[in-house]
């Protein structure tokens, strides 16, 4: 997320908020997505998207699904 | 004398909203059908539906400077004559801002929201010209850059919606950037000066000030992305830098005596309208 978005560290909790706190909007969404499956190598789908509201909630997907 | 004029104008700004109303009706009913009959492809029904569009916003600004509505004058005209289609981005003061703007484009493709659908008077406007509707998404983008590629002119407020009444600028979405970048088309900034200020949103129709609204259009000279930009960098982060350096061109141009780093004058304004935390920290490429 640092270096696709240029976001500083401190700005990065578990709880930060993707778009009420980083103000991502739907492009961000779709970049950022990209980035966890080459990362990953998951796929995600459009409910998965939806379903993540937090830092941690990505992180929480990819555990599960891993 | 004063009430009897000001009791004209608040006549005149509801006779501009019924001619508004109206025209989107008769346009609706008989325009547009007429511009589909002759039509071979659907971009010669579009342009022709918003060639009909302009003509209309042309008789409503006309209609709004006789009853003493508005006056407007334009400086830099010339420039949105040039050929081919133009990434064109305003601020957004007023109601009002699209007919100004409209009336001085024939074609002009924009983006609605898909409320206006839902509105007897805009909805066969809004479907005759084929104007993009602004729920799609990611899709938005590139809806706005095929337009472009096709030699369309396109309208954007970053601002999303109308700036509140106070005249503080909005918060800027990046869509606007994204199209520039993708495209790769320069942006041509329209500056809106509105005093005294109506119509704006938290504003109702009948506060109408004691003097027609006094609009004044300043056309830019365009902005290349290309120019501000690296080049290697995500468009997570360029389409940031760009529309941060555009919301300064626009603060600039609307609060010059403000100025950037001007302290608490600037930074009250920024915090009432909620800066966004992406634009604090980023360099400015100048």
């Amino acid at each position: 997320m640092k270096t696709e978005f240029h976001f500083r560290d401190e700005d990065l909790r578990p709880t930060t908020h993707l778009v009420d706190d980083l103000d991502l909007d739907s492009i961000d969404a779709v970049d950022l997505a990209v980035r966890v499956e080459e990362k990953t190598g998951l796929s995600l789908n459009e409910a998965d998207l939806k379903s993540i509201r937090t830092i941690q909630d990505i992180v929480d997907l990819i555990d599960e699904r891993l | 004398m004063e009430s009897l004029s000001r009791w004209g104008r608040i006549a005149g700004t509801g006779i501009s909203f019924a001619v508004f109303g109206i025209g989107g009706l008769v346009l609706a009913l008989f325009g547009f059908p007429l511009a589909r009959l002759r039509a071979k492809s659907a971009q010669e029904r579009e342009k022709r539906a918003q060639y009909q569009v302009h003509l209309a916003f042309r008789f409503h600004v006309w209609v709004m400077k006789k009853l003493g509505v508005c006056t407007l004058s334009v400086r830099g005209i010339e420039r949105l004559r040039e050929p081919g289609g133009q990434l064109i981005v305003a601020n957004h003061p007023t109601l009002i801002d699209v007919v100004l703007i409209g009336s001085l484009m024939p074609q002009l493709d924009c983006l609605v929201k898909t409320d206006a659908l839902r509105n007897p008077f805009m909805r066969g406007a809004v479907l005759a010209a084929g104007y993009v509707p602004n729920d799609l998404g990611e899709a938005v983008v590139s809806a706005c850059v095929e337009r472009l590629r096709q030699g369309r002119s396109l309208l954007l407020f970053p601002e999303g919606t109308r700036s509140l009444k106070g005249g503080e600028l909005g918060a800027f979405h990046r869509g606007a950037a994204h199209v520039a970048l993708r495209s790769g088309r320069p942006i041509r900034p329209l500056v809106l000066h509105c005093h005294p200020r109506f119509l704006s949103r938290g504003q109702h129709w009948y506060d109408v000030p004691n003097r027609p609204m006094g609009f004044e259009i300043e056309v830019g000279e365009p902005i290349d992305p290309r120019k501000l930009m690296r080049g290697d960098e995500s468009r997570g982060v360029a389409s940031r830098k760009l529309t941060a350096a555009l919301r300064d061109f626009y603060q600039a141009r609307l609060y010059p005596a403000a100025g950037r780093g001007a302290g608490d004058a600037i930074q009250g304004r920024d915090l009432q309208v909620g800066r966004r935390p992406d634009e604090d920290g980023i360099p400015f490429p100048r």
